[in-house]
């Protein structure tokens, strides 16, 4: 480097600037009281309920605490806890019948009944889940910033752990930002009464002549008490700044999951030719997942309101591939409120092995999975968020949503009494939140 | 043609963000870029913003006859009394003085009697510009901390620190008067700009600036996350003659213009006044001035 006379000067002449500015700071801090409304100097404060109900289905609760540290030359640590709550029934997997059907509990001690015509949901579905997220962001040099983070999550049968990293860079006096990310995690699934072996049937109290036998031929249906997944992906992003009011992002992202990745509480049906079930049978998944994702969201500013149009393309090998349109359009509207309308399509096809029932006397493929879940489906979500900024610059916002999922038959032809029956009902929820920042 | 004191000159817009806050000021658009606060609150911040700046203007300003600075120029070969404010920013001037080795000089405006940049080719008498030598120079002033002797013919021009140091003491009062830890605001004077806190969302603030070099050009848009930009140069502003161009920054010792100067020079800094200082320190290297900039360890850009 060639050295000028002048020298370097910025260390000198940020010392002076500093005395500068600091000379007539004070008077200034008794003139206007230096109050501050912040919880504690340098943390910025958000919080969120939600209530998500689903009709006769699942019920959820959630609390949302996140917080943000400013340590100064543009350095972040971020925090976030979800504690949330769920009670309700979930769909089993069995196929509604034209009479009622008793089913063992997962645990295999008791069991429950669903009526005649209706779908069978397993009404034991009741947990608490707490989750923890903490990352650290800092400027690595003058383009580049790092982020390192860790991930914990714990429900009653559910133990999920995280790390992840990213770097990202800026060109272009940061109107182009690219980044690669990476994340792993392992999680522990150990639910009550075990993981089932592949298609074991379910079995019955009843048709035991003690209970020490029903316990052996129960213990003997179960394959392990507990299993485990890995999950592995690698994130790559760019941002572009268009123009002053465009914003365009574009994200691909590759993940593979080895492990356990069936559900231990799902059946499908073995029905016989009129349809009617003969046996429940546990599901069986595939032990690797790839699942990609093309992702490209666009935020525009136009006069004065704020619109978010996104898309994902989301494929994996087990061939099911979904599309999701999201839009928002947020604008002012009387004071200091905003108004946020909300809509999402989103639409995927069956895995390759879902299947709504098996068919008795065929042979046993060797995945299946009867979780509508993973089935043809086509879901929408509209809603708005109203919000404002209160004095003191604290954000409060009330979002409402209406969400139907409308599950669909794949093309699977249905014998006798199951054409009579409702085997892909919708699924309608609504969901509240209340935001408050501080 | 300062007189900008009546309450109603600022103006307030809602944007995606929150609210921008406008005015008038040092011959520059001035923008206060707010998040997070409320319209009332919007209202009260951009006043205070344009309150401070147009004390700062008419306090500093060479135009007005009453003005601190004009006093000040006014009482020569006595001992005069400074103000606080006078005072820390005649050390500031000092220090940069010793820093930039004379160059960056607050007496050196008395040669603009003989050096107008009108885009002409009236070049100066050589004897008229040495004629003007003896009234520059920092060090023929006497400062001692609050008191100031300055001799007869020589001249004080706050000029290039001024609007600088009323964006960071805006910013200052800003950040004290929003009782909210989560106000992220900029505050924009003509491209002389200071980002307090970066957006809710962590997207840098997007600011368009007019190159200074390239007038008719689309503004470049600059990113700012939180610190400070400050631009020096004008290539509005030169004389030309003989094939030769004259630009407008004059070196005090010569009392001639800098050859080789870039068109103009941004500086990121944490205060817009230590920016301001690099960028205008940086065109007084002439053809040095890229290794000047990449000796202080800053981001800048360059126009040459």
């Amino acid at each position: 480097m060639q050295l000028t006379k002048t020298g370097s000067i910025s260390a000198a002449l940020a010392a002076a600037t500093c005395t500068l500015l600091s000379a007539n700071a004070i008077a200034a801090d008794s003139n206007t009281g230096n109050s501050t409304d912040s919880l504690i100097e340098g943390w910025q404060f958000n919080s969120a309920l939600l209530y998500y109900g689903e009709t006769d289905r699942v019920k959820a609760a959630e609390a949302i605490l996140s917080a943000r540290g400013d340590f100064g030359d543009d350095k972040f640590l971020n925090l976030n806890l979800v504690l949330d709550s769920l009670t309700g029934a979930s769909a089993t997997g069995a196929v509604a019948q034209p009479d009622a059907q008793t089913f063992t509990r997962p645990s295999g001690a008791g069991s429950y009944t669903t009526a005649a015509g209706a779908t069978p949901l397993d009404d034991t579905f009741h947990d608490t889940r707490v989750q923890l997220d903490a990352s650290w962001e800092q400027p690595l040099t003058a383009n580049y910033r790092g982020t390192v983070g860790g991930h914990f999550s714990k429900e009653y049968d559910y133990l999920s752990l995280g790390i992840n990293g990213n770097i990202s860079r800026d060109f272009n006096h940061k109107n182009t930002t690219l980044s690669v990310g990476t994340s792993f995690s392992h999680d522990s699934i150990n639910p009550e009464g075990g993981i089932p072996s592949a298609f074991t049937p379910m079995l019955f109290r009843s048709n035991f002549a003690s209970e020490g036998a029903y316990q052996q031929a129960f213990d003997g249906s179960r394959r392990t008490d507990s299993d485990t997944k890995t999950t592995a992906e690698l994130l790559f992003g760019v941002t572009q700044v268009i123009n002053p009011d465009w914003l365009m992002q574009l994200n691909y992202s590759i993940a593979k999951a080895d492990g356990y990745l069936s559900d231990p509480f799902k059946v499908l049906s073995v029905v016989n030719s009129n349809g009617i079930t003969q046996q429940n049978l546990y599901e069986q998944r595939p032990d690797s997942r790839t699942k990609q994702s093309l992702y490209w969201q666009n935020k525009w500013h136009l006069s004065g309101s704020y619109l978010d149009l996104s898309y994902r393309y989301m494929w994996d090998d087990w061939s099911l591939n979904s599309h999701t349109a999201d839009a928002r359009w947020r604008f002012p509207v009387a004071g200091n409120w905003y108004i946020e309308p909300h809509a999402r399509y989103y639409t995927q096809d069956e895995a390759e092995f879902y299947q709504p029932f098996l068919s008795e006397g065929m042979p046993l493929p060797a995945f299946a999975s009867a979780d509508y879940r993973i089935g043809q489906m086509d879901a929408y979500t509209v809603g708005a968020k109203v919000g404002t900024v209160l004095e003191g610059g604290h954000d409060f916002a009330v979002r409402l949503e209406y969400y139907q999922q409308n599950p669909n038959n794949p093309g699977v032809e249905l014998p006798g009494v199951l054409q009579d029956l409702e085997l892909f009902g919708d699924v309608k929820a609504v969901m509240l939140q209340v935001s408050y920042s501080f | 043609m300062t007189l900008h004191t009546a309450p109603s000159n600022i103006s307030l817009e809602a944007t995606s963000y929150g609210w921008l806050g406008q005015f008038r000021a040092m011959a520059s658009p001035c923008e206060i870029l707010l998040e997070g606060v409320t319209e009332a609150k919007a209202t009260e911040l951009t006043q205070l913003a344009a309150n401070e700046t147009w004390r700062i203007e008419q306090k500093y300003s060479r135009y007005q006859p009453d003005s601190v600075l004009s006093q000040i120029n006014q009482q020569v070969d006595c001992w005069q009394q400074l103000d606080d404010e006078t005072a820390a920013l005649m050390q500031f001037a000092k220090t940069c003085y010793q820093l930039s080795d004379g160059l960056f000089d607050i007496t050196s405006g008395v040669l603009r009697k003989v050096w107008r940049f009108d885009g002409s080719d009236q070049i100066p008498d050589a004897a008229a510009v040495r004629a003007l030598l003896p009234l520059v120079g920092f060090n023929q002033l006497k400062f001692t901390g609050d008191k100031l002797w300055l001799p007869k013919g020589m001249e004080l021009d706050l000029g290039g620190i001024a609007k600088e140091y009323a964006v960071d003491k805006v910013a200052q009062l800003l950040t004290t008067a929003t009782t909210a830890q989560n106000t992220a605001m900029v505050v924009n004077f003509g491209g002389d700009m200071l980002a307090v806190r970066s957006k809710a969302d962590q997207q840098p603030w997007r600011i368009g600036i007019e190159h200074p070099g390239k007038p008719d050009e689309p503004a470049m848009l600059v990113a700012l996350r939180a610190g400070a930009l400050a631009t020096s140069g004008d290539a509005r502003r030169f004389l030309q003659k003989d094939g030769i161009r004259y630009s407008h920054i004059l070196n005090p010792k010569t009392g001639w213009p800098v050859p080789n100067a870039p068109r103009s020079v941004t500086v990121s800094a944490p205060s817009c006044v230590m920016a301001g200082l690099l960028a205008t320190t940086a065109l007084l290297q002439g053809a040095d001035a890229e290794a000047f900039l990449q000796q202080q360890g800053l981001q800048f850009w360059l126009i040459p």
